[in-house]
């Protein structure tokens, strides 16, 4: 017990003082980007160590170090993005904390992040972009949440923490927060984000969803089925990547709610599809980070084409993360959503319907976005250079995670208590 | 038993070697990639076998009951369904890379293709030996997405939005099949074939599409199957990819239309005994089948291009192995594709050659045209052309039931494929007839008796190969029940088909010997029209572009009028 209480600390302080320690190579950026990778590598180990029993399972916890190291891994060495390399870390120590911590200390964890989250927002707010008031504005309704949720009765307490999570894990009509983060946080933090918001807004889901009335659980339903088609229509029309994939991950996280709001459960296999959706988002926006790198950040995508045959590397790696996102086996988030819609009751056909609709819909705008970038005719006015190690090694290993996760025997991911046919394919007749 | 693993892993093998080999090297990689592919077939045939003799072979890498599992359970069933699929594949996909590796020696994505096919029938190979429709489907997406790959080329423009519309047409029917396969776990319990099955005949089950509206789950299921195998078997209208997919290479043709396309007809064999419980999907695909395979035939006729009129004929084709199942004669299904298989593998691989040979000499092929229209339909040709298409069914329908003990009389299905199977075939001789304007008296009895030859052996064969497939004939005879069709429409079909013949034969013999024919001038007009829309393919390529640019219209349209974050 004592020892659990130690790496949790541990595995919660290590990013903090790699925070400080990396201030020391405020002016050696590429010492200060190597820095970073190596303090998140590091925080890997104690939570190696820390004996969890959370009800849905310690896999996102274990992932959160990696998916920083690979969003640091995947940016390229700036001036400009040394803040967003600290607040990586930053915000991985308190991402940590929330998830190892037990009410009240994980309560503040939260609540810090939320700060930490808005302070980084209104910081980077631009009069070009007035409706990130509203994101700035979920964040701050996120932290009163949070506040509910530590200091009333438990059945507002729950409703408070479901509002948190509906802002972090995003649900119309609270997603606005989630938008706001994936495309306006500076640096590497819109691909640590997408996989960091929703990781701490499982855990809370978990806990608030124990004590949800049955009202409120069909209202998520509802809102997450209208989530599901917004997003999908939404994703549809887009021409910017990035608010693209959030609308995207809007969609596939309704399905999540969808199915989570019926069943009044996060077990191990919502963590799965949580860490997947947010790994496959990750991937693509390095992808993305990857294309701004060498053509400019406001590049057009539409005037990019025939990276295939120029940079076959990124073109294979572009491939393998549009088939993960877009639900496709062998990757994570088919492995996940297949869980969650066969191993508990479907509440509703036509919910199952809309929500295979929005699965189905991903591949249009996915791919059809992919196929303008990877193929047509190269263009000869541009300059091609395949991805550098780094952004290779970033890529690969989003890929590997995601089939491992769409690979691996559940039980690796649920918690030892409830592991009883946690993956049979067969039971009993209904 | 565990040898059967290594059927798969060889193509698998060789798709590695192929990839791994330099520019200079490649042409000795893809030869030893061949000996793989080779052995592959060699042992799909060896399982054949030790399926035929000593049963079901079943390889599980996963524990069904307990949570032992991985996410996708792998394992293998293979059954003599599977065994004479994957015999038919492996040697298929032999046949097919065997001519890739010389003809497309020179393409600039050599070792591209040739991955490909060998990958193709790697994922071909673990679809049909899949122990659950879970790994079916893992195999049946990785089959949409290499689809999409190996129909187009980098910088094609025309290609790439063929090859997308493949990818989203299949998806539209791969989330059907999805849909069937979660009603199908949430219905019975699980996903394992057999026990599916089992479960599946013991008791009937409802589901509730809408509180108070329930449907049989059968029913259900097998709808929403059939839909997935719609996409891949290019049934109307989801047969919008096939025609926008002839931009590929040819043996990729070959390998589309010998193997890929086969899937559809595979899956609905595959859970036949779950088709068999409905009647109403038997009836769907029935409908479904017969409009596929007429008009895929209809448009077939009137195109110029070959590759088209393969492309519309293998549509065709795949409508006449879905109205089989339709008809509940599942191993007739089997026994098709197999041979429309081998057919269209040949057809495609020598394509080039004709195209060559018609570039080099302008009038080929040579038909022989030297007699006058009216010579090519004598009296005799149209007596016989009666005869074959509607006397002589009549004779052999009676003489299979009396002489050879096949129970072609006791069932719906059997009576109108014997009429289809008789109509088309008599078609296909009297278009020789005609092509050569051969009318004498000996070539005449020697296509009659070739025609009795070839359909009763047809006959038996069929038997035989049902017989080896549903070694229990009460099954068999399950299926033919559930296909029935309420007599009346079955009498009507029945009527309205020999009226149709006979109307056609008289029509051809009066305009033949110059006697007016008296028809409606509107059905001259609505004539002129079907042949531009056939020619057209049903303008529906351009429906589904309309269709696209409805949706973007509305989506947009949402967009617009929503404040969100993409108006700022």
């Amino acid at each position: 017990m004592t020892s659990t209480v130690l790496f949790s600390w541990l595995a919660t302080c290590i990013p903090f003082i790699g925070a400080l320690a990396g201030r020391m190579f405020w002016d050696d950026i590429p010492q200060l980007k190597k820095s970073c990778i190596i303090w998140a590598l590091i925080s890997v180990a104690p939570i190696l160590k820390v004996r969890t029993n959370l009800p849905e399972g310690a896999l996102l916890l274990g992932l959160l170090p990696l998916v920083a190291m690979i969003s640091l891994l995947g940016q390229p060495i700036q001036k400009d993005h040394r803040l967003s390399w600290l607040m990586t870390l930053v915000c991985l120590g308190l991402g940590i904390g929330v998830i190892v911590h037990p009410a009240p200390l994980g309560h503040l964890f939260l609540l810090a992040l939320l700060v930490a989250m808005t302070g980084l927002l209104i910081r980077h707010h631009t009069i070009l972009w007035p409706i990130s008031w509203w994101g700035i504005s979920l964040f701050c309704l996120a932290g009163c949440g949070v506040l509910i949720a530590a200091l009333t009765n438990p059945s507002l307490s729950s409703t408070g923490a479901l509002v948190t999570a509906a802002v972090l894990v995003p649900l119309l009509p609270f997603h606005t927060g989630y938008l706001t983060a994936l495309t306006r946080l500076p640096g590497n933090l819109p691909s640590f984000s997408a996989f960091l918001l929703p990781s701490v807004g499982l855990h809370v889901m978990a806990s608030a969803l124990q004590a949800v009335p049955t009202a409120v659980s069909g209202v998520i339903g509802v809102l997450a089925l209208i989530g599901a088609l917004y997003g999908t229509v939404k994703a549809l029309a887009q021409t910017r990547i990035r608010l693209m994939l959030a609308y995207a991950g809007l969609s596939f996280f309704s399905m999540l709610w969808w199915h989570t709001a019926a069943s009044i459960l996060a077990t191990s296999r919502a963590a799965v599809l949580v860490a997947s959706i947010g790994l496959a988002t990750c991937g693509l926006l390095i992808a993305w980070q990857v294309i701004r790198t060498r053509y400019g950040d406001d590049v057009d995508p539409s005037s990019i084409s025939g990276l295939a045959s120029s940079m076959p590397r990124y073109g294979v790696l572009l491939t393998l993360l549009t088939l993960a996102a877009m639900g496709l086996p062998p990757f994570g988030v088919f492995a996940g959503l297949m869980g969650l819609l066969l191993h508990s009751p479907i509440p509703s056909l036509i919910g199952l319907m809309i929500i295979l609709s929005a699965w189905l819909a991903a591949s249009w705008y996915l791919m059809s976005a992919a196929q303008r970038l990877l193929f047509e005719t190269r263009r000869s006015d541009l300059r091609y250079h395949d991805v550098v190690q780094q952004e290779w090694m970033a890529l690969t290993i989003t890929i590997v995670i995601l089939t491992v996760l769409g690979l691996a025997p559940i039980e690796w991911w649920t918690p030892t208590t409830t592991q009883s046919m946690a993956g049979a394919f067969v039971r009993e007749m209904p | 038993m565990w040898a059967a693993l290594l059927i798969p892993l060889l193509p698998l093998i060789a798709a590695l070697i192929v990839v791994c080999a330099e520019d200079e090297t490649r042409y000795a990689h893809a030869k030893i990639a061949a000996l793989l592919m080779g052995a592959a077939c060699l042992g799909a045939a060896t399982t054949l076998y030790a399926v035929t003799t000593s049963g079901p072979i079943t390889l599980q890498f996963y524990n069904p009951a307990t949570g032992t599992s991985l996410t996708i359970p792998i394992g293998f069933y293979i059954d003599r369904l599977s065994g004479v699929m994957m015999t038919l594949i492996s040697a298929v996909s032999l046949i097919i890379y065997t001519y890739s590796v010389n003809y497309m020696y020179q393409d600039r994505h050599y070792r591209r293709y040739l991955t490909l096919i060998c990958l193709t029938d790697f994922v071909l190979l673990c679809m049909v030996s899949s122990a659950n429709l879970m790994m079916l489907f893992l195999f049946w997406q990785l089959l949409s997405y290499l689809l999409y790959i190996l129909a187009h080329n980098h910088s094609h423009r025309q290609t790439l939005d063929g090859a997308y519309k493949t990818f989203t047409v299949l998806r539209v029917a791969d989330m059907a099949l999805l849909m069937g396969i979660i009603l199908t776990y949430q219905v019975y319990g699980t996903l394992e074939i057999p026990e599916l099955f089992s479960r599946a005949t013991a008791s009937p089950h409802t589901v509730a599409l809408w509180p108070g509206m329930d449907i049989d789950a059968a029913t259900a299921i097998t709808l929403l199957m059939f839909v997935g195998a719609m996409g891949k078997s290019a049934q109307f209208p989801l047969h919008l990819w096939l025609p926008s997919s002839l931009f590929a290479p040819t043996p990729v043709h070959g390998l589309l239309h010998a193997g890929i396309i086969n899937a559809g007809g595979f899956l609905i064999n595959r859970m036949a005994p779950l088709f068999g419980l409905s009647s109403v999907t038997l009836h769907v695909a029935l409908v479904v089948g017969t409009v596929t395979a007429v008009l895929g035939a209809s448009m077939m006729l009137v195109q110029s291009d070959i590759k088209k009129t393969l492309g519309l004929s293998t549509i065709g084709q795949m409508g006449y192995m879905i109205m089989e199942c339709g008809l509940g004669a599942f191993s007739l299904a089997v026994f098709h594709l197999i041979a429309h298989g081998l057919f269209k593998a040949t057809v495609f691989l020598n394509c080039g050659n004709v195209i060559q040979k018609a570039r080099i000499e302008p009038h080929f092929p040579h038909t022989g045209h030297t007699h006058h229209e009216e010579d090519q339909l004598s009296n005799l040709t149209w007596t016989t052309g009666f005869l074959t298409s509607l006397v002589i069914p009549l004779v052999i329908l009676l003489v299979t039931h009396g002489v050879l003990h096949i129970p072609l009389l006791e069932s719906h299905g059997n009576v109108i494929i014997l009429f289809f199977i008789w109509i088309t075939s008599s078609q296909a001789i009297l278009t020789l007839t005609r092509l050569r304007a051969v009318a004498s008296w000996k070539v005449s009895s020697t296509m009659l008796l070739t025609l009795l030859f070839v359909v009763f052996i047809y006959l038996f064969a069929v038997e035989s190969f049902t017989a080896f497939l549903y070694p229990n004939p009460n099954e068999v005879a399950s299926y033919y029940k559930a296909a029935d069709l309420p007599d009346w429409l079955f009498d009507l079909l029945i009527v309205g088909a020999t009226g149709l013949t006979i109307f056609g034969w008289v029509y051809l013999y009066l305009k033949a010997h110059g006697r007016s024919v008296w028809i409606p001038a509107w059905i001259d007009g609505v004539r002129h029209h079907v042949y531009v829309a056939l020619i057209n393919r049903l303008y529906a390529d351009e429906c589904y572009g309309r269709l696209g640019h409805m949706v973007l219209r509305f989506v947009h349209w949402v967009d617009k009028r929503e404040e969100g974050w993409s108006r700022r």
